[in-house]
């Protein structure tokens, strides 16, 4: 695994170092640019957008977060977030354990029918899943988003768990077993702490998967005072369309967080979004 | 009930095994009555019309043969054919450039990775907002520059004509997911082995040889559950299309997805568009089954 220089060079190095460079600067420069404009001062923005604000200006801001609600949208958010990420990591792992640790009658076909789950869109499922919301009293209240977000979440959480519980050795199972342990404890109590690195992974995943979830939220929570952020930013937008700062400072109020957690638990995020594609 | 008594001895085998369907029926329930179940239930609207009142009209296949017919989904169609094609190829291509240079061993390789990857962590509305602003035809930042420059001719309304609108949203969506197949194909690299590619060079191989040759099937498994996520991905669109065109302007950047719920929503023509919901399902479905067994056929 020594990392030979000589065997790799296929590149020049002042040449490779500025195309890294420059892509970086596409990658970062929208979001930054929309930070610097909800400070700018309203008069400058349009005069030359490019440059650094000449005073930092914290009136959009207050404003986004008052008259645009924002600080309702993040509390929506939140209890959307929360019960949707426990029911998909507490499912997840028990079902993963399940599929990997068991052979029983319909596991395959149980096993299965998740799976395909990964390749079927939202919209497959959202005519007849809103007259069932509106039968069952939960349209247009948070469970008719939470409920439907967990068991969209379940085909990759159940994949994921799976896929980690299989590689774990049997020994230690074996050993709670001959102390007399039930299954359930011998799962909670000896299995599921050696897991902590795959459902530290779902947990992350799903939290940035349901936080910028849209559709479902437009669809299911008519309610203004339900809205989550990217459905709060989207029309915020549309009321505001002329004050970029203002827009620039929803951006700005809707983006901290998500990129906060993402540079916190980077790794984490990485390796569930890449854990399918990487096996 | 569900967890057998270790006391009981002796059908413990077959019994313990029985434990596995308890663990995995709380997940299954959940997904059949939030997910299958609905499933299966638009499969059942795309053979009836319905308004979304009273109770659908069984009608069979003609759903299927006015979908068939249906100019509009066909040109839908064709952008998200456009749209997976150079969704895909533009992303790998310089996808695999980026990340065989931080391969062959950059300073700062795992910032790069951390900022290429940003993108992909915001939701599709706030780069769809962000993005409208950059496109913006009187004071986006893409005009603007070009006005600055002296291209003032070029600064047209990207989004707002029909000829660069599909190609203006489409450039944002690959801007979002770049990062993504750059830390995928990342890692890929690192299982390749440095000693063949060494042996290459020795042999006198040209850098573009050493890379066509020796890199890129040792990394074959791994393109291809990059062109599985593209390819089903630039099928399914509807986020970033749906917040900055809606599909327009006049139909132009229409995809299946958008063209969906303007059916369903707009219209209230429920049956047809479950109708084209299950053609979604199924194409998605079938370019997943074909890139999984490409993959097994380059792997036997």
């Amino acid at each position: 695994m020594a990392r030979t220089a000589s065997n790799r060079r296929l590149f020049n190095s002042t040449g490779k170092y500025v195309v890294l460079i420059v892509m970086a600067v596409i990658a970062l420069y929208p979001i930054l640019q929309m930070w610097m404009t909800a400070l700018r001062p309203s008069g400058e923005i349009l005069r030359n957008p490019f440059a650094l604000p000449s005073t930092l200006d914290w009136s959009n801001l207050a404003k986004a977060w008052t008259t645009g609600r924002f600080g309702t949208y993040l509390i929506n958010s939140v209890i959307i977030t929360v019960p949707t990420v426990i029911g998909v990591v507490v499912l997840s792992c028990l079902a993963g354990y399940g599929i990997s640790r068991f052979k029983f009658w319909g596991r395959g076909i149980m096993f299965l029918t998740i799976l395909l789950g990964l390749t079927v869109p939202f919209q497959s499922v959202m005519i007849p899943l809103y007259y069932q919301l509106l039968n069952m009293g939960l349209l247009g209240t948070y469970w008719s988003v939470i409920l439907p977000g967990i068991a969209f979440g379940l085909p990759f959480g159940v994949f994921l768990m799976q896929s980690f519980f299989e590689d774990l050795p049997h020994e230690l199972a074996e050993a709670g077993r001959v102390d007399g342990c039930s299954e359930f404890r011998i799962f909670k109590d000896i299995m599921l702490p050696l897991a902590k690195p795959a459902v530290s992974t779902l947990i992350v995943f799903q939290f940035m998967k349901t936080w910028n979830e849209f559709l479902m939220p437009l669809l299911y929570l008519q309610d203004e005072d339900m809205r989550p952020i990217p459905l709060g930013l989207m029309f915020f937008q549309g009321a505001y369309t002329r004050d970029i700062g203002l827009i620039a400072a929803g951006v700005a109020i809707s983006t901290i967080p998500v990129i906060a957690v993402y540079l916190i638990f980077q790794r984490q995020f990485v390796k569930g979004l890449t854990s399918g594609a990487v096996k | 009930m569900a967890h057998p008594s270790p006391r009981k001895m002796g059908k413990r085998g077959s019994k313990r095994q029985r434990a596995g369907f308890w663990f995995v029926l709380p997940a299954f329930l959940f997904y059949v009555a939030f997910f299958a179940y609905p499933f299966l239930s638009t499969v059942y609207l795309s053979m009836t019309e319905w308004n979304g009142v009273g109770t659908p009209t069984f009608t069979g296949l003609t759903n299927y043969s006015r979908l068939v017919q249906d100019g509009a989904m066909w040109s839908a169609l064709t952008n998200n054919v456009i749209w997976v094609v150079l969704g895909t190829a533009a992303p790998i291509f310089i996808g695999l450039i980026i990340s065989v240079m931080l391969w062959t061993g950059a300073k700062g390789g795992g910032i790069f990775r951390t900022i290429y990857f940003l993108p992909m962590v915001l939701s599709p509305v706030v780069i769809g907002v962000i993005w409208n602003w950059i496109y913006n035809p009187l004071f986006g930042l893409l005009n603007t520059g070009l006005r600055n420059v002296g291209l003032g001719k070029w600064a047209i309304g990207w989004l707002g004509e029909t000829e660069t609108a599909l190609y203006a949203v489409m450039l944002t969506a690959i801007w979002t997911y770049l990062g993504f197949c750059i830390v995928v194909l990342y890692a890929g690299l690192q299982k390749v082995d440095s000693e063949l590619v060494d042996a290459a060079r020795i042999d006198g191989a040209s850098p573009w040889q050493r890379f066509k040759n020796v890199i890129v099937p040792q990394i074959r498994p791994v393109l291809t559950m990059v062109i599985v996520y593209t390819v089903i991905g630039g099928f399914n669109v509807f986020d970033v299309v749906w917040v900055m065109t809606g599909g327009g302007p006049n139909n132009s950047s229409e995809v299946i997805a958008t063209y969906t719920y303007e059916v369903a929503f707009r219209n209230s023509e429920y049956g047809y568009g479950a109708t084209l919901s299950v053609i979604m399902s199924l194409v998605a479905l079938s370019a997943a089954y074909a890139a999984m067994k490409f993959r097994k056929a380059g792997e036997a």
